[in-house]
């Protein structure tokens, strides 16, 4: 069955797209007999004896036998252990309630940043934007998020200082942008110094020297969201040509 | 019982178009010849209390006809919308959320309801909703001659004495939702029936042919 | 649903950035965002898109009584339908502030400048008058939203035709298209309204807010206007004081993009004429923008139907193979039929049962789809065993004899009495 999933990398599912998932008759004689485990990432399901997708996209794969696939989605679903922008719309009692753009509003102890203490709480305003991890994200009960690391520093995560603009683009672009080594990323250090925060659910905040820099970073990523490779070279390059 | 091998058995031109708006989580909007609808999904989301359910999200679909406020006939075409998406979607695996698709009207010449469901499905799928199988809706309609209309105008409509329109699913092309009108024999039905299975295979690889399309740039 | 809320980051640079007469979208102060066009294939439905805003209005007609002080008068009705479609925010059915506050502003710009001829509406004075009735509903909510609905309403007003009338004796004929060319309405002049937002109490001002622009301003000021300058309407909203000149230097804005407006409207209306006329391809299908990824269309196909009825006959032999695994069904008193030991089944209860039987293996997710599917053949069979008598017993027989998972060749006629056992034995549990 491995084969026929990996025939189909790269190839476009639809919901209902079904794999069986039967090993194969004939057993090879040289190599061992070793039962194929498979990794399922989002999109895919094990249906009976059926790997089903559920979403339409292009499978992807990756090293040894994991396989998923990759569609263009808007509404964020929180997995725990993803980073994320949030904001903070309730302080009630010592939990921040924080909208993610998900289904509901995740809760963030006012304990989980760095260095607090009960006597020594953060200065977060309602309105206020923060970058936390999900350490509770399951489709039963009500996501949690931290702004600690397991060893209880910062890591980056906390409270965004002023200036700066929030925006929204793709999922799919934010994965493109947090994969390591990204072309995106790297298109876009050539242009001007910056601070990028992206979060997992599609809010992007961007900061510059300026704010026309600012404003034009933030429309620059938002158009990447349909662009190839050469196409966003060649408007990168216009615009540090032009006399912006 | 005879069967009738001369219909006029084809579906009119159809496109679509997806994510068009810019802030449903999904839209699309279908064309069958001059019939119209755009959709647009709002989900998973927050659910009012009142109409959470604890293990699986809340389907609401509402129809806004062109002129006028929503009456009967739309809130029945909604529940025959609502009921397909119920049937495809994986609706446990986000419990206590809602899901709106909103299908507006933009113009109907016949075969409104299977316009919104394929409209549905399109947007359904635009928005990445987890689904066990895709849908299409193929309306079906017999003249007082006994002959079989696919994909009727609403010229074609008026002039037949049965309407049937029904939802199949793309894995194994079983129906799963009907909505009929007028009188009909057993037989007819099974044509009909035989019939949109085999229309709904060009409209499933329409739906093919889109995501393809889409899909194609290499990001 | 509640909307996306507005962080005071968003809100803190968009101020900054209009001190620094910057907008989010590159324009400039005094800039519209992008207008489009379309019209429907009827006649009075039209679609404007400014910029991400998506508004539809469509005009339609009625012959009803006139209102007993102005008995000479056609009425106009207008009609604001904030559909959730356009945002999360927006409710169906409800009467929100916003949509009241659009709809009267729109009331004001039409019917109090009296830019339709209502007199012409009048057929018969004092029983009979055309009401025309412009239903504008909001697809995409992208701010801005009155001068959307303002220039789609207005341009679905000068598309529109209503259907000729003729008049013999007490008799009130109407014509359909085919028979007479409809008549369009007579429109004096045509008002479209400008929004102006202002920032920081005033000191700032920009022309066509976009949604977040909405969101942070102080105020806001529409003016309606028509392409010969004159002030339709003029409403200022938000509690923000405003000088002399600043509303006499928004009025000069306002004609200018008034006028812009009402050429491109025009042009709009005259290539479509001309697109009808012609008799080629129009409406909305058509402005489908071809070359975008996300678009595709597929040009009209016959369906092949040669195995139709043999399909059929398939399909008829595959709804009964369910029941053939079924347990032999009780016979409590002559004439009825039970199956399993409690008396209180339920049709539904009763199609798990058989899915159980013949699909326990199925995953659970498909199991809906699969007793969806088994209701659909149980009313077929319902329905094709009406006539047939109560004697069931010899084609209960046959059921049990026959090997689940294989299905016989078998005549019409056999079919139909399988279905006879099979509906029969469901009818006491109805």
């Amino acid at each position: 069955m491995l084969s026929s999933l990996k025939d189909r990398v790269g190839a476009v599912l639809l919901p209902g797209d079904g794999f069986s998932l039967d090993t194969d008759d004939t057993i090879s004689l040289t190599e061992q007999a070793k039962p194929d485990k498979v990794l399922c990432g989002p999109g895919l399901r094990r249906s009976g004896a059926r790997l089903v997708a559920c979403k339409s996209g292009v499978l992807r794969h990756k090293l040894p036998n994991v396989f998923w696939v990759d569609s263009q989605q808007r509404r964020y679903v929180p997995a725990k252990g993803e980073t994320v922008i949030g904001i903070v719309m309730l302080k009630s009692g010592d939990v921040f309630k924080v909208d993610f753009g998900g289904s509901e509003q995740a809760s963030l102890s006012y304990l989980a940043f760095e260095g607090s203490t009960k006597r020594n709480r953060p200065n977060v305003q309602v309105g206020d934007l923060v970058f936390a991890q999900f350490t509770i994200a399951n489709k039963d009960m009500e996501p949690e998020l931290v702004c600690i690391d397991s060893s209880g520093r910062a890591n980056g995560m906390g409270v965004f200082g002023p200036g700066g603009l929030l925006f929204r683009v793709s999922l799919g672009l934010v994965r493109r942008l947090l994969a390591p080594h990204s072309d995106i990323r790297s298109d876009l250090d050539q242009l001007f110094p910056c601070e990028l925060v992206v979060g997992m659910n599609g809010r992007v905040w961007v900061k510059s020297s300026s704010i026309q820099q600012t404003l034009i970073l933030a429309n620059l990523l938002q158009s990447c969201d349909t662009m190839t490779a050469p196409q966003r070279q060649e408007l990168f390059k216009r615009v540090k040509q032009g006399a912006l | 019982m005879e069967v009738c091998r001369s219909s006029a058995v084809s579906l009119r031109e159809f496109g679509c178009e997806q994510s068009l708006l810019s802030r449903p989580d999904g839209s699309a909007s279908f064309v069958q010849g001059d019939t119209s609808v755009l959709a647009g999904v709002y989900g998973p989301a927050e659910v009012k209390v009142s109409k959470e359910i604890y293990d699986r999200a809340t389907v609401e679909v509402l129809i806004q006809p062109k002129v006028g406020l929503p009456s009967v006939r739309e809130r029945s075409q909604e529940q025959c919308v609502r009921e397909t998406c119920e049937a495809s979607l994986l609706l446990s695996l986000h419990p206590r959320s809602s899901l709106t698709l909103v299908l507006q009207v933009l113009h109907d010449d016949g075969s409104l309801l299977s316009c919104s469901l394929n409209s549905a499905c399109m947007a359904l799928m635009d928005a990445g909703l987890p689904m066990s199988c895709l849908f299409c809706g193929v309306t079906c309609a017999i003249d007082y001659d006994g002959k079989i209309i696919t994909d009727p105008s609403a010229a074609q409509e008026k002039g037949s004495r049965a309407l049937m329109t029904f939802a199949i699913d793309s894995t194994e092309r079983r129906v799963l939702m009907s909505s009929t009108k007028g009188s009909f024999s057993v037989h007819e039905l099974q044509q009909c029936i035989a019939v949109s299975q085999k229309a709904s295979e060009k409209i499933f690889q329409f739906y093919r042919d889109s995501i393809s399309r889409r899909y194609s740039k290499n990001l | 649903m509640k909307d996306t809320p507005l962080s005071n980051c968003e809100r803190d640079f968009l101020l900054k950035a209009i001190e620094e007469k910057k907008r989010l979208d590159g324009r400039q102060t005094y800039d519209y965002r992008k207008i489009k066009i379309t019209f429907g294939t009827d006649y009075g439905c039209c679609f404007v898109d400014l910029g991400k805003t998506r508004v539809m209005a469509q005009v339609s007609c009625e012959l009803v009584a006139p209102k007993e002080n102005r008995p000479n008068e056609g009425v106009m009705f207008f009609n604001i339908e904030l559909s959730p479609m356009a945002s999360p925010a927006f409710e169906q059915g409800r009467q929100s502030e916003l949509s009241v506050k659009l709809n009267r502003q729109l009331e004001r710009c039409f019917r109090n400048s009296k830019c339709i001829d209502t007199e012409s509406l009048c057929v018969v004075s004092g029983e009979k008058v055309w009401q025309i009735r412009v239903d504008v509903h909001m697809l995409n909510h992208d701010g801005n939203l009155m001068d959307a609905a303002s220039v789609a309403a207005i341009t679905a007003l000068c598309h529109f035709r209503r259907p000729d009338v003729g008049i013999q004796g007490d008799e009130v004929t109407v014509y359909s298209p085919e028979e007479r060319d409809p008549i369009p309405l007579s429109v004096y002049h045509m008002p479209i309204s400008v929004s102006f937002s202002f920032f920081q109490q005033g000191t700032y001002l920009l022309v066509d807010p976009c949604e977040r622009e909405e969101r942070v301003m102080d105020g806001l000021l529409m003016i309606a206007m028509n392409k010969h300058r004159e002030i339709c309407s003029i409403q200022s909203s938000g509690g923000i004081m405003l000088l002399k000149e600043q509303v006499m230097r928004c009025s000069k804005i306002a004609s200018v993009k008034v006028s812009e407006i009402t050429a491109l409207i025009s042009k709009a209306l005259e290539n479509d004429k001309k697109a009808r006329k012609e008799g080629g391809k129009f409406g909305f299908a058509e402005s489908m923008p071809q070359e975008r990824i996300t678009a595709l269309k597929k040009d009209e196909t016959s369906v092949e139907m040669s195995d139709v009825s043999e399909k059929a006959d398939e399909i008829i032999q595959k709804a009964e193979v369910p029941h053939q695994t079924v347990p032999s069904p009780v016979v409590p008193v002559a004439g009825v039929g039970q199956i399993g030991e409690d008396l209180q089944h339920t049709w539904g209860l009763d199609d798990e049962d058989d899915d159980e039987e013949e699909e326990h293996k199925e995953d659970s997710d498909e199991e809906q789809d699969e007793k969806n599917m088994d209701v659909e053949h149980e009313k077929e069979i319902r329905g094709c065993v009406v006539e047939i008598s109560d004697s069931e017993e010899e084609e209960v027989i046959i059921l049990q004899a026959e090997k689940p998972g294989k299905t016989p060749i078998k005549t019409g006629s056999d079919s139909h009495q399988k279905g006879a056992a099979a509906a029969s034995r469901k009818r006491p549990n109805k």
